[in-house]
């Protein structure tokens, strides 16, 4: 459905988005994630024709977005980072304005207009300035705009910023009801979102594609450990006796972590990834220490991330 | 096309714009009707018309410093450009929004012919073909105003040049009178105007190539059309600046003279400006 290939946006010297490529199916849910300026909106103002690529292709339902702008165009919403409103004009007024800029039929408009402000409630502002509407309503408006004329490829830059908790849980079930029916490119850099709403997630790093995975199976690869949790009622020097007589354990950190009363958690690595579960128990019986809880320590998509892109200290 | 030029005209009568447009041209041409027709009692209304023609000065910056560096403030252009409609298509929506705007007071304005009619004798020919060079006139300028906002995303700069330009054109008959009429200076003169359209290419199209070629061709062009027949820079000067000044075009109504080449002058240079708009706005979104 959507094909980059070998993207690159070249600013003088500065090389925002560095030979990027992905494709994205029919139907799915695509989560862009990166730190800021690592060219998540730059690379969506390319796939959208906003801007032109120094290198490279997109193509969108077959159509390249550069030789045939016109009919590519016609297949895609975007909600750019800002919503693209204009503040001095109603918020009904504004839609039907994009119902015609965006070719609806003239027979449709009325209705497309009703259906847009239906699904994402704002028809109750439908004769309010948008001037005078606030962050979340606007965000809305702007989705209502790129849902116009129902596309198949919507393009949402960081569509839950500026919403309140509320808002955010109910447009996060929204893009996941439209991912059924569009193919869908999201950004965010709130990693509980991407890995909520998207089927696939591509990270990026100053416009370099870092991996592109589903959320689990990033995890699975990338988020091993050869840690366990081990929560015991022990002192320190109790617990490191215990299990020092396990050969291949390397390391063992106590764990600043909230636990119940009289209770200490520790982290404990193996050295050749090897289970050590077992013995840990074992150790812990014959020493008579009480054994409260033990789990395998898995680094969440938020380790990953500030794992790959952070090592510059840049992350936000 | 059709749905930015609606949206666009509905904005100057929603922002007070094309009304403050409308009210103070229709102030300026009624000043100078006063002075000239009623005052002075000429029957020519073609002066009041050409009195007004100097406040495009003001009037047209005023509608056109906001004409694209509008849409990029409020992040719209994101929008329309993203759109299935093509640059070309949103650039001749908006110009075709201002020129409404114009037109309906330029519309206005043909009543007056009609009125002073009752007091005495108007010829209604030249008073209506200066009204249609007038118009044209403004067109023009107004063209050239949008494409100046294009090459820029600072509405005062805008605003600005675009008087500067306007105040040129204005002025440019005077200018000429001072040019020197000497041939071998006629030629350094083209060869250094040559040599900066050189670099402005350069500057802008970035290709050694284009402006090679360019340089070679306008300079030994030059060169070799003065060693050919040295006469023919006789002058050359004040012909090639006369033929920028718009305004001169304007005044030959004024004194019944129909000069359909006048007209063509006009269509052609508003046709001309809204096609470099267009390349402006495309230049300017390949490299941001």
């Amino acid at each position: 459905m959507i094909t980059v290939e070998h993207l690159v946006k070249q600013y003088g010297d500065f090389r925002a988005v560095d030979d990027l490529s992905f494709t994205v199916e029919k139907g799915e849910i695509l989560g862009f994630l990166g730190p800021n300026g690592a060219g998540k909106s730059t690379t969506m103002n390319m796939i959208t024709g906003y801007n032109s690529a120094t290198e490279g292709d997109v193509t969108i339902n077959g159509f390249n977005v550069y030789d045939e702008p016109e009919k590519a165009k016609r297949c895609i919403g975007y909600l750019p980072e800002i919503p693209p409103v204009y503040p001095d004009m109603r918020v009904k007024e504004y839609l039907s304005f994009c119902t015609e800029l965006k070719e609806v039929p003239k027979k449709e408009r009325k209705a497309e207009v009703e259906r847009v402000m239906e699904l994402l409630h704002v028809k109750h502002m439908q004769n309010k300035m948008i001037k005078h509407l606030s962050k979340g309503y606007r965000q809305r408006v702007g989705l209502a705009q790129a849902l116009i004329g129902n596309p198949e490829v919507l393009i949402l830059d960081e569509p839950t910023v500026g919403l309140d908790p509320m808002q955010i849980t109910w447009m996060r079930k929204l893009i996941r009801s439209l991912g059924r029916e569009h193919t869908v490119i999201l950004s965010s850099h709130i990693l509980f979102e991407v890995n909520a709403v998207c089927d696939r997630v591509l990270i990026i790093n100053h416009g370099k594609k870092v991996i592109i995975d589903t959320p689990d199976n990033i995890i699975r690869t990338l988020g091993g450990t050869n840690g366990v949790r081990v929560v015991v009622r022990a002192g320190e020097e109790a617990f490191r006796t215990a299990i020092s007589g396990i050969s291949n354990i390397s390391r063992c950190d106590a764990l600043d972590e909230q636990v119940e009363e009289g209770l200490t958690a520790y982290a404990v690595y193996s050295s050749d990834g090897g289970e050590i579960r077992d013995r840990i128990a074992a150790a812990c019986a014959k020493r008579g220490i009480a054994l409260f809880e033990m789990n395998a320590i898995q680094k969440t998509l938020e380790d990953v991330f500030i794992e790959m892109t952070g090592k510059e200290g840049d992350t936000k | 096309m059709k749905a930015i030029y609606k949206r666009e005209l509905k904005s100057y009568f929603t922002s007070f714009l094309g009304y403050l447009f409308i009210a103070f041209f229709l102030l300026f041409i009624g000043v100078f009707q006063y002075l000239y027709n009623l005052r002075l009692g000429y029957a020519n209304f073609a002066r009041a018309v050409n009195g007004t023609a100097t406040f495009f000065l003001l009037l047209v910056p005023m509608v056109t410093m906001r004409i694209l560096a509008e849409e990029k403030r409020q992040r719209t252009d994101q929008l329309i450009f993203t759109s299935p409609v093509s640059v070309e298509r949103i650039v001749i929506g908006k110009y075709l929004a201002i020129v409404t705007v114009f037109a309906i007071a330029v519309a206005i304005v043909c009543v007056y012919p009609i009125i002073l009619h009752n007091y005495g004798a108007t010829n209604y020919k030249v008073a209506y073909t200066t009204i249609a060079a007038f118009f044209l006139l403004g067109c023009t300028y107004m063209a050239i105003g949008m494409f100046i906002s294009a090459l820029t995303e600072s509405q005062v700069f805008a605003a600005v040049v675009t008087f500067i330009v306007i105040l040129f054109t204005l002025m440019i008959d005077l200018l000429v009178q001072m040019l020197p009429t000497g041939n071998e200076l006629a030629l350094a003169i083209l060869i250094i105007l040559a040599v900066i359209i050189g670099v402005i290419t350069y500057v802008m199209m970035k290709s050694k190539v284009v402006t090679g070629i360019f340089l070679v061709l306008s300079v030994g062009g030059l060169i070799v059309a003065f060693l050919v027949n040295r006469q023919s820079f006789d002058g050359s000067l004040a012909r090639i600046f006369g033929w920028l000044s718009v305004q001169s075009r304007f005044s030959l109504f004024m004194y019944g003279i129909v000069d359909i080449s006048s007209y063509i002058y006009f269509l052609s240079m508003i046709f001309l400006f809204v096609f470099l708009t267009v390349q402006a706005i495309k230049k300017r979104r390949w490299e941001a």
